[in-house]
């Protein structure tokens, strides 16, 4: 174990290493990319100060609401069309359409409806997700063996017990690895729909730095996020291991 | 009985159309312009209108960014999939490569580099490179043992076994990566344009969309859905024709090798095509 993380601090010295290079080369403009050594001194002032927390708030209460209300949605559909058939045949090119569809594309569309609101940020952020929860809690819900549905059958549960108790339990590993998904777009999306308005937040200030002529700051704001996103990950997987310590470790059955 | 089952899958997609067509029918309000209106509008913009070249603009740039990336990620995927040295010291890295949020290198990007074509291409490879590469160091690491000892056991020389050996092997999750990279692609081609372009169909929606024409909005936006949902059809459409093979075998042969933690990640996402942006 200790061997391999020197292994991995060799591959990001290396890393830098090489970004260092370049930037001290001149290969690309300064503008383009910044050496480390300045991004780390800009994100190192970023750090203490008020306006970057500010900015992860704001994004981070988008993502959250988004998130929250996709769950909310997900979840139940998902569940339901995983057990009737029918439901999952008759939703299954609808679902799969608008799954496709670039959310972010609708922004223009959500700028005249809705305005640049925060409603609006958490509005597009509840889109992009509600698809990986809603399939997630798809493929889980279908995943319960026939036997299982035959003996709740027999005995005769009712049927919201029964997707409490029965199938919402047996689909929580299908869908804890589309709440990681959700979890991770929801951050990219509040990005993402910053950037191109006025909202604020980190992507709204990426784009205030480079304008401001500061990439290094620019660049300590993409890094930072891509750090709360990083986390998102592990924390995510973490939670999954230690909600799902009682299952037998099978590959969750997918499709 | 097919028609049967088409029909069990339509008839919700038609009855939606058919609502939104009566619903938006005789519809004044300014946001929500009558269905048939906007469906004119995107005629008549692709038949007369800019519009064509628009999508070309915005289609050359997906295609081209995607063609680098998975050049560059299938290249590198390889070789990391293959040398455990090299997969165990990158792992973090990768994964932190891939959670940092490409649009968010959109104005830094398009700010320095201008904004015609090129930085487009390159922000959509930057985007759509990570899900390609991880996907292949997975495919590569999931091919058995076994294999890796028989092609050892007949001396097959390095070349021709990346050829013949890993890369059919890592192919499946090769394309499930590339389908992935695929929707991040349309993503920040439109964001990209929307951002900072004077083509393409981004910046369509984004300037009729500031001009009020709303009907154009609208049309723009269902034709990036029709590219976005065109596009991935074509993809699986290949998928079907190069893994004919993969997809026929039994299940089991799939299910049973034991993929590593720190990679179920990447082959989750894979399996699950959830949107990612």
């Amino acid at each position: 174990m200790a061997k391999v993380r020197l292994l991995q601090l060799g591959a990001l010295a290396a890393v830098l290493t090489l970004w260092a290079l370049v930037a001290a080369v001149g290969v690309v403009s300064a503008t383009a990319l910044p050496g480390p050594g300045s991004v780390a001194g800009a994100l190192g002032d970023l750090l203490g100060s008020g306006v970057f927390w500010q900015a992860v708030g704001e994004t981070l209460r988008g993502a959250v609401t988004g998130l929250l209300v996709a769950i909310a949605v997900g979840i139940p559909v998902g569940l339901v069309t995983g057990v009737y058939a029918a439901a999952e045949e008759s939703s299954r090119l609808l679902v799969e359409i608008l799954r496709s569809f670039p959310v972010i594309a609708l922004l223009p569309v959500f700028l005249l409806v809705l305005g640049s609101t925060p409603g609006m940020k958490a509005t597009v952020v509840f889109i992009a997700c509600v698809f990986p929860v809603l399939l997630q809690a798809q493929y889980g819900a279908q995943a319960v063996t026939p036997a299982i549905h035959e003996t709740a059958d027999s005995y005769r549960i009712p049927r919201l017990l029964r997707f409490r108790r029965v199938i919402l339990p047996g689909a929580v590993p299908s869908i804890m690895t589309g709440l990681r998904l959700a979890a991770t777009t929801s951050v990219l999306v509040s990005i993402g729909v910053e950037v191109l308005t006025t909202l604020p937040g980190m992507g709204h200030m990426i784009m205030e730095s480079q304008q401001g002529g500061s990439s290094a700051r620019a660049y300590a704001y993409i890094l930072s996020a891509g750090a709360i996103g990083y986390a998102i990950t592990l924390l995510a997987q973490f939670a999954e291991h230690r909600l799902l310590r009682w299952r037998p470790p099978v590959h969750p059955g997918g499709e | 009985m097919p028609w049967k089952a088409i029909l069990r899958q339509l008839w919700l997609p038609a009855l939606v159309f058919v609502v939104l067509l009566t619903a938006t029918a005789g519809s004044t309000s300014f946001y929500f312009p009558p269905l048939t209106e906007v469906l004119t509008t995107l005629w008549e913009e692709l038949a007369h209108g800019g519009l064509v070249e628009d999508l070309l603009f915005s289609l050359r740039n997906i295609l081209l960014g995607l063609a680098l990336a998975t050049v560059v990620g299938v290249g590198a995927g390889l070789v990391i999939g293959e040398i455990r040295t090299l997969r165990l010291a990158t792992a973090p890295l990768l994964d932190f490569a891939r959670a940092t949020p490409t649009v968010g290198f959109v104005p830094v990007i398009i700010l320095t580099l201008g904004i015609g074509s090129g930085p487009k291409v390159f922000l959509i490879f930057l985007g759509s490179v990570w899900p390609i590469l991880l996907n292949t160091v997975s495919g590569v690491q999931a091919i058995g043992p076994a294999v890796h000892e028989t092609a050892r056991g007949y001396r097959i020389p390095w070349p021709l076994r990346l050829r013949r050996v890993i890369l059919p092997g890592a192919l499946p999750q090769i394309l499930a990566g590339i389908r992935v990279a695929l929707s991040i692609a349309v993503v920040l081609m439109v964001v990209s344009e929307i951002y900072g372009s004077p083509v393409g169909l981004g910046n369509f929606i984004l300037q009729s969309g500031s001009s009020f024409h709303v009907a154009e909005t609208w049309a723009g936006t269902i034709l990036i859905g029709v590219l976005g949902y065109g596009l991935s059809v074509l993809l699986l459409l290949v998928e079907h024709r190069v893994l004919g093979w993969y997809h026929q075998r039994a299940p089991r042969v799939r299910s049973t090798r034991p993929v590593p933690a720190e990679h179920t990640d990447s082959t989750e996402s894979a399996k699950s095509n959830g949107v990612v942006v």
